[in-house]
């Protein structure tokens, strides 16, 4: 493309874009800073662009706290095997539902497609959950969120545009559509199965509505859920509660913040890797969708 | 292939079909537990809704229990906070929509604008970035900003204006909703206009250009037409999303407390604070739940044949 003058439309363009982007960022910065300084230099100054005094003490109290290291490690288990059982039910289901000719495909899509605007409901489904005797087991965090219909259906639009001509020739040399899924079709998806393992990846990171239903003990909570016991009771503390923070002597607020960037810190190292990865991948899944 | 068509004409049907089925199976087997998954977590709960028409007994349980006919459903239309509730939802979702809906187009328009690929980018990563944090991670953040010593009440109060109290403060929930729906999600979904944008044909800019149009006739005549098929569609879907506020649940749960329960509960939050904090009628909160399933599903059956008969390819 040629080289244009800069005219006044694009400086306007850039400057109103810049200051949304400030508005989505300043929120983050400002909490950031929060957790870092001790509560007077907060209150002294009523804006804060640099930390004027760092003071660790609330991601101490953080990271002392042995809820936050259980939430971490539920969270992981959670993260971990969620991840591999979502992949495993969306891939296969995806790709047979992206061929073409079988029978009772119409059928199958239907029962699928249903479930995306029907559901029983809050009170049948935790009655389901307790007569399958998932309350309080860690697998109630995973097994109810198997497919993500939506993400399914972006995946199984990537695996329609894979040309027809690979499978072709792989089952000419006698393979099945088991092999073929794994050997060819896998190996070509990268950026369609990074995409869709994010999505998942930050959905049972921040899983907490199911571990709030179903789980009982304390040492089982997710980390968001962790995260939202300890807001709740600093909010408590507001109105006449004292928990253990204040009798410390520790910023509310600080230690709020810190609960905050612990918990979203591997969201925050993985995100800006796999971004490139998921543009191009929802792309595809919106123009085709 | 013609040789293989006459042959498959010559067969049984019946033994067709099973020839379908067997050449096939591979692909049956790969279905079947994503099937077995649909069938037991989305159609399992479907069996609870006969509660809707019964008086739950823990003793019964779910088939020993007595039925009651439709009164729990006459219940709902006595039950003041239901109302309430309802209203609610409904205004909420419309809010969302009205408010929500043109930023990301505004956003996809004026990110296609911009001519430096690189601050883009870095702009896209931004923008998009809070769509993937919970509402507990962006209501504990919202909370920091808005609340009695927070960023907004500090410059409130330097420009000499009083402070708020912006989460109690029946006037403002509502706003902070659609300011806050609006802050998470509209990066998100300008993504999707720039596919649509990226679709269209460069070439009908250079005839534009050729003609000697400036660049809001651009976006006006080329870029807007590319788009709003999309932007048809979606706001299409987001009809059927009314009774749910807009997938406000986890939104409002985290965000309100009981000082704007009345400007601020939706159906969704409603449900969950009759079954779980208070003691629970079965019956009448599933079929709270069943009554907003059905009108949601009516809504998106009539946003799908509104769809068709606009020439769009419709939702399902």
């Amino acid at each position: 493309m040629k080289k244009r003058k800069m005219t006044g439309f694009d400086i306007a363009i850039i400057l109103l874009l810049a200051f949304y982007g400030l508005l989505i960022l300043y929120p983050f910065y400002n909490s950031f800073l929060v957790s870092l300084v001790p509560q007077n230099t907060y209150t002294k100054t009523p804006f804060m662009l640099w930390p004027s005094e760092i003071d660790l003490k609330s991601y101490q109290f953080i990271f002392l706290s042995k809820k936050f290291w259980s939430g971490y490690r539920v969270t992981s288990i959670v993260t971990v095997v969620g991840v591999l059982y979502n992949m495993f039910l969306t891939v296969i289901t995806a790709y047979a539902l992206s061929k073409n000719h079988f029978k009772g495909k119409g059928l199958v899509l239907n029962f699928i497609i249903f479930t995306m605007y029907f559901s029983g409901g809050l009170i049948p489904y935790y009655m389901l959950i307790n007569s399958l005797d998932l309350t309080n087991k860690i697998a109630v965090m995973i097994l109810p969120t198997g497919i993500n219909t939506f993400f399914m259906l972006i995946m199984r639009n990537f695996f329609s545009t894979i040309p027809k001509s690979l499978v072709e020739s792989a089952k000419i040399d006698g393979a099945n559509e088991i092999q073929v899924l794994i050997k060819i079709i896998l190996p070509v998806s990268k950026p369609s199965l990074a995409t869709i393992g994010l999505f998942y990846a930050v959905d049972r990171w921040n899983e907490w509505f199911n571990a709030m239903l179903f789980i009982r003990d304390g040492s089982k909570h997710t980390l968001q859920l962790v995260l939202r016991r300890l807001i709740s009771q600093v909010q408590s503390a507001e109105s006449g509660n004292i928990p253990d923070i204040v009798k410390d002597g520790l910023f509310q607020d600080g230690v709020k913040m810190a609960g905050v960037f612990v918990t979203i810190l591997p969201i925050m190292l993985l995100y800006p890797l796999l971004q490139k990865y998921f543009m191009k991948g929802i792309m595809i899944g919106a123009i085709k969708g | 292939m013609r040789q293989e068509m006459g042959l498959r004409l010559k067969q049984h049907p019946h033994k067709k079909f099973v020839r379908d089925i067997l050449r096939n199976k591979y692909i049956y087997l790969l279905l079947l537990p994503g099937i077995l998954f649909y069938l037991l977590f989305a159609y399992g709960p479907m069996y609870g809704i006969i509660l809707a028409f019964k008086d739950y007994t823990f003793k019964g349980g779910i088939l020993g229990s007595p039925w009651v006919g439709l009164e729990k459903f006459r219940m709902l239309f006595v039950e003041p906070e239901f109302i309430q509730a309802f209203k609610n939802t409904i205004i909420i979702s419309f809010g969302k929509i009205i408010f929500g809906f043109p930023i990301p187009i505004l956003l996809a328009i004026l990110l296609n604008e911009l001519r430096f690929k690189k601050f883009k980018k870095t702009l896209q990563t931004v923008f998009t970035f809070p769509h993937f944090l919970s509402w507990i991670i962006i209501s504990s953040i919202v909370l920091n900003i808005f609340g009695n010593l927070g960023a907004v009440n500090n410059l409130l109060s330097v420009l000499g204006l009083e402070r708020q109290h912006f989460l109690a403060d029946k006037q403002l929930f509502r706003p902070l909703l659609y300011i806050t729906d609006i802050w998470k999600e509209a990066g998100w979904s300008s993504i999707i206009y720039l596919a649509a944008i990226s679709g269209i044909n460069p070439e009908l800019y250079e005839a534009a250009t050729i003609d000697g149009a400036n660049r809001f006739q651009k976006i006006r005549y080329v870029t807007w037409p590319g788009m709003r098929s999309v932007a048809e569609l979606l706001l299409l879907l987001s009809i059927g999303q009314v009774m749910n506020a807009g997938y406000g649940f986890d939104q409002v749960f985290n965000l309100y407390n009981p000082t704007v329960y009345e400007v601020g509960d939706i159906i969704d939050t409603f449900v969950y604070r009759i079954t779980f904090q208070r003691p629970p009628d079965f019956g009448f909160s599933t079929a709270v739940g069943l009554f907003k399933s059905v009108i949601n599903f009516g809504l998106l059956v009539t946003a799908d044949r509104v769809a068709k008969a606009l020439g769009q390819r419709g939702i399902f």
